[in-house]
């Protein structure tokens, strides 16, 4: 699967789990969302970390190793402002799609704004910060 | 309706995806990445189509030996064996278990193709319209639920401000810190990367706080 088609199917696959998982996890909702950051609820905080210690004991035994990556200027402002965005819009990249995917049209809105923030960071990024684009996405 | 999964499901699920991706590909994935390489596609396409003329990753490290050769002298242009007192080339001894050195294609090196982030994206829609549609909690409404009204607002104009802004925070946070829940979050912390382990920590952390302030303060 590390051709070109390869990766593509890789992908198809991806989306509908990651899409179908957190559809049903309940990121979608922010009822639910609000309980998780406020530990209201630990059901979805459960399955995240849970979902982590998986990965980490299996990439540990099957040796998947680790991708180039840095502590660089942005990481600490950028997450602070991920997480506000999160905590407030109720979406992070994904959830958003899942959210009109299940009916919640002002989800379009978020979309709308991520498309800003991700543009406005790669303009600023390439004419002021001159930082790594980024540490996990190849 | 079908109610939401229990927490071990959700974390096979989630640790599945993340798992199955990394093996089949050699790669990590990012949903905030993805959206960037799409959002950019111009310049993306750029890219490949330089990425393209290397494709043949034979003739690349043919070219970087020879390369190699010219500079430093043919000797160094491959790594060389040990020889032994017997006078044939083995593998270095070792002692113990061998180092964990996954091998490193130049493939595996190069960005996704583009069109593989655009299906990633649409793929997301489809797996949540069908959850939706089997759990029947599909529904086409223009509000976010009672509890946004009720935690930030009930306000439609408010609400539109409130996700926008919300939007263009997620967006612009996760390049600056180079990933989001999926990248840093599943990938990057399953692998113990400690960039991705701050990135997690801090953005969880802060949305503790927000959730809390708009909760109990706003």
């Amino acid at each position: 699967m590390r051709t070109r088609g390869g990766i593509l199917v890789a992908n198809v696959i991806a989306g509908l789990a990651l899409g179908y998982s957190v559809a049903n996890i309940g990121f979608g909702d922010y009822a639910e969302l609000n309980r998780m950051f406020t530990f209201q609820d630990l059901r979805m905080l459960l399955a995240f970390a849970g979902a982590v210690a998986i990965i980490v004991v299996v990439f540990a035994v099957l040796r998947v190793r680790r991708t180039p990556g840095r502590i660089h200027a942005g990481v600490i402002p950028g997450a602070i402002l991920f997480g506000s965005g999160w905590a407030i819009s109720g979406g992070c990249p994904a959830i958003p799609i899942v959210q009109v995917a299940s009916g919640y049209l002002p989800a379009l809105v978020t979309i709308a704004g991520i498309v800003v923030g991700i543009r406005l960071c790669r303009w600023a990024n390439t004419r002021y910060f001159h930082l790594d684009s980024g540490s996990c996405q190849r | 309706m079908t109610e939401y999964w229990p927490w071990w499901a959700g974390a096979a699920g989630l640790a599945l995806t993340t798992i199955n991706y990394a093996v089949t590909t050699d790669r990590s994935f990012g949903v905030s990445g993805a959206w960037d390489r799409v959002l950019h596609w111009r310049a993306e396409r750029r890219v490949e189509r330089l990425n393209a003329r290397f494709a043949d990753e034979r003739v690349l490290t043919a070219a970087i030996a020879a390369a190699t050769a010219d500079q430093f002298g043919a000797g160094s242009a491959a790594p060389a064996a040990h020889p032994t007192p017997h006078g044939d080339a083995r593998a270095p001894r070792q002692d113990g278990p061998p180092p964990a050195a996954p091998s490193l294609s130049l493939a595996s090196l190069l960005p996704a193709p583009l069109i593989s982030q655009v299906a990633l994206l649409l793929s997301i829609f489809v797996g949540g319209w069908v959850a939706a549609v089997t759990a029947g909690r599909f529904q086409l409404r223009l509000d976010m639920g009672d509890a946004f009204g009720q935690i930030v607002t009930d306000k439609p104009i408010a609400m539109i401000g409130a996700l926008f802004i919300g939007g263009v925070l997620v967006g612009f946070g996760t390049r600056l810190a180079g990933g989001c829940s999926s990248g840093h979050g599943l990938n990057g912390c399953g692998r113990l990367q400690p960039v991705s382990i701050v990135a997690t920590a801090i953005f969880f952390g802060t949305g503790v706080l927000v959730s809390f302030l708009l909760w109990k303060v706003i």
